[in-house]
């Protein structure tokens, strides 16, 4: 499997590290919801399909990318970098945080 | 003069003699041989005994699908088995044996195997080794008994035991155009991929390029095909952007265009040269691929086609043409379409005589009776062959009429005299890789093949691989295929002009003889006719099943020439046609791959390994090395005639009693930089960072988001912005990715930059009562008493000419110092400190020391913190900040995480002044006989010269409230069993009074 | 000033890692592995929307220009740089204390500067088999216009990390963390000797 790291290329998927599902909301820091905090730590969609992931180039820049990939057939259909991410930036945006 | 070898003709060297041995038997052959190829040159037809019934069997192919003849090649004393005589180039003194035989091959005793071959049917595994239901031997172990020799009976070649010396390697490549095969097709992509700028790799799996153009006999503009092709391959070596990798085989097509191949890089020459690898493991990023590989002819099934001298029609023809060799000196053919008359035309031009050619179809073309004609060969239509004759060589064949439509047998047998019988029952085109690569194959009934699939990564197929058997398409297509590969649409030009032998591509549909005696249908795993049946009654109705069932298929040669006659036979077991029954994928490797190739580099002493800047020090000075994880770290520095135990118990001591120096430069260090440095901290560390003062350090404590603790370490603030974090050596990785996992993807609004400074510092630890003098003694540029240098407290000096920063924290207990320096400078340092602690009784201590000290304090490691205990397990919830949130404070008090009856860090003490040991269990009551009721575990043992006596660590259920009282190991692997005290697990100086000072 | 000591001597290291020609050289030499001893490396990073004023810093300090794009580097032989990840530069200097005239350039405000001269070790491998024998280790691909000459990488070997600029046609600077390096450099010997060669 190649994921094309945004920075590094096309590499091969050793050089790459899953780091979890890419659809988890972390709760707000002191957030005492311990469902929200459950489903954040354990709760996994596992879909057959598209599925976000993050991902980091561990081997490589070590930036971390949220890649859509076909839990099918393997299919990466887009890969960028977890920063600059409109989920993540419109959230902080939201808390008064940029 | 060989008894088979042709006067003239074929490809090989006949200046150039090679003299090789099989069985113990000198032969002779030629350069460009195969051990095939000699060996049929020489008149030998016996080449081997099959896997179950130890049935004499031949060669039945000229290829990498040989399922028959496999031999055993020795190397010194190294033995490679299995290994495909016709793909084994003969070199002086090629040493190769044959297999599974007792005591030879042509007197092999277990070939009475033969005799009672209905007990060896389909499913004889499953159904054997379950052992008798009933009967006396039921519930005994005789059939266990029994597995052994019949396990033994059947197989293939035995490995050998002698270490494997050869070199092997990977290649990792990268290419615009991959072309898999170098046939007509694939030589003509490669060119018109390379002529429109293009990477290309050209890769084929035999010796020489060119493909069926080595051996058809056709011409192609005007000169001989091997001609045209050697031409071809030699211009495309002139080309900067083409490779070629010849003796080389794609074996694996994975996701992403990313391909597998074995090159044999060495396995032709007598030795190899100087670094040369034996394999080449490449892999081989493409853009794009041409597949070209090929088809691959399929035997007929009938009784006795497995009789040595039954042979592939092609497989003789090539014999002839490529290595001027005959198969046979009578030759008959039986066959289901046009292609055989070709290989007969070849073979009477050779020199053999055709005595027959047998073919299922009742009518047949008028260009195929007059190449009959011509060959002077009987024709015999709407015939069938039903028997073979003769021992260990084939004798003759006996012929029957025969009608396709119903496959009913009628007439006379009539007998005919041969001594080589060829069998075609059309052409498989290899799909194999297209497989692996996606969707399923198609099932085109005319050619009674499966053709690729629909392409579902970037390929394109050329040449007989679609199931265009004709070379003229195989050049039109390999072009155009070369095209498209490289992105070129190209000027049309004109095409090589082939003349060649015409026949009609589609084949009859038959597949199989039913008639009296075992007819094979996978020769390498010996499957019949009967056992496909077999299963079929029994059930296995999927072809999967079928597969596992019979193991049709699941010998080394993956089926390459069983699959369509095990699948037609099935389909008609069935009453369906072929495509319902369906096909199963390939799965890489396309042919046997060396495990050597896959564990390349990484294997033996070029495994990476880490090394502190005072590693040579270390075993200079005696230190015993000790791998911990990639990193060498000196266990103990023993003295002539002690032992470990007494090894580190002197370090420890001496370090207590006067000052001891560990190496501690493989912790993990990294910086942490940046304005939002001090927050960042505080969120990942459950105590707080931001009040930290500059030029002082503090030990913290990490939790995972789920609570559980993650990690510890001391935490130095060198200014505002700037922080140097430690992590325990095994750790230092995972926390890094930790630390850049929130940075990048939960709070990428931090303003922090995390590096890893593990290699920059070189670290060394110096404890004990002298430790303080022995600085005093060699630093300068600051003081180190306790004013200037506090409990925790940085300073900035130099030793011996050399930068240092200079901590004052203890892991051992003692009044103790880190002292880091620049890497490069860490020996300098190292060797300054020894000298000036020499007055002082300074002592250097290994690992054993360092954990001795650790457990006598209590500290806690990886042993401990073992991602299922938690901060109050480990009694550390001093450190668990309320005043602000962190990483795994939400989830860190959940009720399972508080509840009664967790595992607890507690210290023990052996009251039988004998070693605990670790992983050892805590029993309450102890019952050796019946171990039970564990409420714990040892994770750190050692002998402790402090308390002088045994102790150890232990996680223990309700621990805290157990102090004071007795309980016992309980170690029955390992015969230990004694009482203990649990004590709490800070055994020495419990207060802190020697570390404070 | 006390002298630096290199991971790769004075090691009792095996005789066909030290100074000289080995392998199969008899057929000529195809590759030269040399440790250049950078006096410095450094990392710099810039906070984002802060790397083109990072970047000038580095053209101040260094006077290399580094072209636009993700890799791209540039060397003048004495001093190289080259961006290893997003905002981040490696920059070497045959001299040492370079750290200390990026401190007024690189400004908390721009970005960090962290001193790795110790704790990476520079390794050279030229000739006309540099790229085969680094195709052996690393799966990216070595070919000039792929990766011309000035850019740099990251990648790794199994659990070698490594960053490697291109400073020639057939030239390769390749930064390891050090305490890898003794047994990287073992590889590449033994990786060099089918094509031959010398250890400079």
């Amino acid at each position: 499997m190649l994921i094309t790291c945004p920075y590094c290329g096309p590499r091969d998927v050793i050089e790459f590290t899953y780091q979890g599902d890419g659809n988890r909301e972390r709760p707000q820091p002191a957030s005492q919801d311990l469902d929200a905090w459950n489903a954040y730590v354990y709760d996994r969609l596992n879909p057959a399909g598209d599925h976000n992931e993050i991902w980091q180039h561990s081997g490589g820049c070590r930036a971390h990318l949220r890649v859509v990939r076909n839990t099918l057939t393997h299919e990466i259909s887009s890969v960028a970098f977890t920063r600059g991410d409109h989920k993540v930036a419109a959230r902080h945006k939201a808390e008064g945080k940029l | 003069m060989s008894p088979r070898r042709t006067d003239a003709g074929g490809r090989i060297d006949r200046l150039r003699t090679i003299r090789f041995t099989f069985d113990g038997t000198p032969y002779t052959g030629h350069a460009g041989d195969t051990l095939a190829s000699a060996l049929l040159a020489n008149g030998v037809t016996l080449f081997g005994r099959s896997f179950k019934y130890h049935r004499p069997r031949g060669v039945l192919t000229s290829g990498v699908e040989e399922p028959n003849a496999l031999v055993t090649v020795l190397r010194g004393e190294v033995r490679e088995p299995n290994i495909a005589a016709t793909m084994v180039e003969i070199y002086d003194g090629l040493t190769a044996v044959s297999q599974n035989r007792f005591p030879s091959l042509a007197w092999d005793i277990s070939a009475a195997n033969q005799l009672g071959g209905k007990l060896l049917s389909a499913g004889f595994y499953y159904k054997t080794f379950m052992g008798p239901a009933i009967g006396p031997l039921k519930n005994t172990r005789f059939w266990m008994f029994c597995e052994h020799f019949i396990r033994r009976a059947a197989g293939l070649g035995r490995a050998g035991t002698a270490a494997d010396t050869a070199r092997y390697e990977r290649m990792n490549a990268f290419c615009d155009v991959l072309v898999v095969g170098s046939g007509p097709a694939g030589l003509m992509a490669a060119r018109a991929a390379a002529d429109q700028g293009a990477r290309v790799i050209l890769s084929e799996l035999e010796p020489h390029f060119g493909g069926s153009a080595n051996w058809s006999g056709e011409t192609i503009d005007g000169m001989p095909a091997a001609d045209w092709a050697a031409r071809a391959a030699g211009q495309l070596e002139g080309y900067d952007n083409v490779r070629l990798l010849p003796r080389t085989t794609v074996w694996g097509y994975y996701d992403g265009n990313t391909l597998a191949a074995l090159e044999r890089v060495t396995d032709h020459k007598e030795r190899p040269g100087k670094g040369e690898p034996r394999h080449r493991y490449w892999i081989i990023r493409a853009k794009s691929v041409v597949l070209a590989t090929g088809s691959l002819e399929r035997p007929l099934v009938f009784p006795g086609n497995d009789r040595p001298g039954v042979m592939l029609a092609h497989a003789a023809e090539r014999y002839a043409n490529e290595y001027g060799v005959l198969a046979g000196n009578r030759i008959a053919l039986f066959t289901n379409n046009d292609s055989a008359y070709r290989s007969a035309l070849a073979l009477k031009k050779a020199g053999a005589a055709i005595v027959a050619i047998v073919d299922v179809r009742p009518e047949l073309s008028s260009e195929m009776r007059e190449f009959a004609d011509e060959a002077e060969a009987k024709i015999l239509s709407g015939h069938a062959v039903v028997a073979t004759e003769g021992g260990k060589a084939l004798s003759g064949v006996k012929v029957q009429r025969f009608d396709m439509a119903n496959g009913a047998l009628a007439g006379d047998t009539r007998s005919i005299q041969a001594d080589c019988l060829l069998m075609s029952a059309g052409w498989s085109p290899t799909i194999h890789l297209a497989s692996q690569a996606g969707a399923k194959a198609e099932w085109n009934e005319a050619l009674q093949a499966f053709l690729p699939p629909k392409a579902t990564q970037r390929w394109i197929g050329a040449g007989a691989f679609t199931g265009s058997f004709s070379t003229a398409e195989a050049i039109a297509e390999g072009r155009a295929a070369g095209l498209s590969a490289a992105g070129g649409t190209g000027t049309p030009a004109a095409l090589p002009v082939v003349e060649a032998v015409p026949g009609d591509p589609d084949p009859a549909p038959v597949f199989e003889i039913r008639a009296d005696g075992e007819s094979f249908v996978d020769f390498q795993h010996d499957v019949t006719a009967e056992d496909v049946r077999l299963a079929h009654r029994e059930g296995f109705i999927s072809v999967e099943h079928l597969k596992r069932y019979t193991t049709l298929g699941m010998a080394t040669d993956q089926g390459k020439s069983s699959n369509i006659a095990g699948l037609a036979i099935m389909a008609e077991a069935l009453g369906k046609p072929i495509p319902e029954v369906g096909t199963t994928r390939f799965r890489p490797p396309f042919s046997a791959v060396s495990i050597g190739s896959l564990a390349a580099e990484r294997f033996g002493d070029l495994r990476p390994e880490r090394l502190t800047p005072m590693h040579d020090w270390h075993v200079a000075n005696g230190a015993t090395m000790y791998s911990a994880g990639l990193w060498y770290r000196p266990m103990i520095y023993g003295l002539s005639g002690e032992t470990i135990e007494q090894a580190y118990v002197r370090e420890a001591r001496t370090t207590r009693e006067s000052a001891g120096i560990v190496d501690v430069s493989t912790l993990g260090k990294i910086a942490v930089q940046g304005p939002d440095a001090a927050e960042f901290l505080d969120r990942v560390y459950t105590n707080m960072f931001s009040t930290l003062a500059v030029g002082k350090a503090r030990y913290g404590l990490m939790l995972r988001e789920d609570g559980l603790a993650f990690d510890d370490g001391t935490t130095w603030r060198l200014g505002e912005q700037d922080f140097l974090m430690t992590t325990t050596t095994a750790n230092a990785g995972k926390v890094m990715q930790h630390l850049e996992y929130f940075l990048d993807v939960i709070w990428p609004e931090l303003k922090v930059h995390v590096t890893s400074v593990t290699d920059e510092w070189a670290g060394a630890a110096i404890g004990g009562p002298k430790a303080r003098a022995i600085l005093a003694a060699c630093v300068t540029g600051t003081a180190v008493d306790n004013a200037t240098l506090p409990f925790m407290g940085i300073v900035h000096g130099k030793i011996s000419g050399v930068p240092v920063m200079i901590c004052r924290l203890s892991f051992s207990g003692e009044m103790a110092f880190e002292v880091y320096s620049g890497a490069g400078y860490g020996t300098h340092v190292w060797e300054a400190l020894i000298e000036a602690g020499k007055p002082f009784g300074l002592v250097t201590y290994g690992l054993e020391a360092l954990g001795t000290m650790r457990i006598e304090k209590g500290h806690v490691t990886g042993a401990e913190i073992d991602g299922r205990t938690t901060a109050r397990d480990l009694h550390l919830d001093w450190m668990l900040s309320k005043k602000k949130p962190f990483i795994g404070s939400a989830m860190m008090d959940r009720e399972g995480l508080i509840a009664p009856g967790r595992l607890e860090l507690v210290g023990l003490i052996s009251l039988d002044n004998q070693p605990l040991n670790g992983g050892g269990h805590i029993v309450e009551a102890l019952d050796e006989a019946n171990p039970h009721d564990s409420i714990g575990h040892i994770t750190a043992c050692c002998y402790s010269p402090a308390l002088g006596k045994y102790i150890a660590l232990a996680l223990v259920k309700d621990g805290k409230v157990r102090r004071g009282t007795r309980a016992h190991i309980s170690d029955p692997l390992r015969n230990r069993f004694g009482p203990l005290e649990i004590v709490s697990n800070h055994f020495f100086d419990p207060d802190g009074s020697r570390m404070h000072g | 000033m006390v002298e630096r000591q290199s991971p790769l001597e004075p090691a009792p290291l095996e005789l066909e890692l030290r100074t000289g020609s080995h392998g199969d050289f008899e057929h000529g030499i195809e590759v030269i592995l040399s440790e250049t001893r950078p006096g410095s490396i450094l990392q710099l990073a810039a906070w984002p929307g802060r790397e083109k004023e990072l970047i000038a810093g580095i053209r101040t300090v260094t006077g290399l220009a580094l072209p636009d794009g993700a890799g791209a580097g540039s060397t003048d032989g004495a001093r190289s740089a080259f961006g290893f990840a997003p905002g981040k530069f490696t920059v070497v200097d045959e001299a040492e204390g370079l750290a200390s005239a990026f401190a007024n350039v690189v400004t908390p405000a721009i970005g960090t500067v962290t001193d790795l001269s110790h704790g990476r070790t520079a390794i050279r491998i030229a000739g006309p088999k540099a790229e085969w024998v680094l195709a052996k280790f690393f799966a990216i691909d070595f070919a000039l216009p792929a990766f011309p000459v000035g850019a740099g990488r990251s990648t790794m070997h199994h659990d070698v990390f490594a960053q490697i600029q291109r400073t020639g046609a057939d030239q390769f600077d390749i930064y390891v963390f050090r305490s890898f390096a003794r047994s990287f450099w073992k590889a590449l010997c033994h990786a060099g000797e089918e094509v031959g060669y010398e250890v400079q």
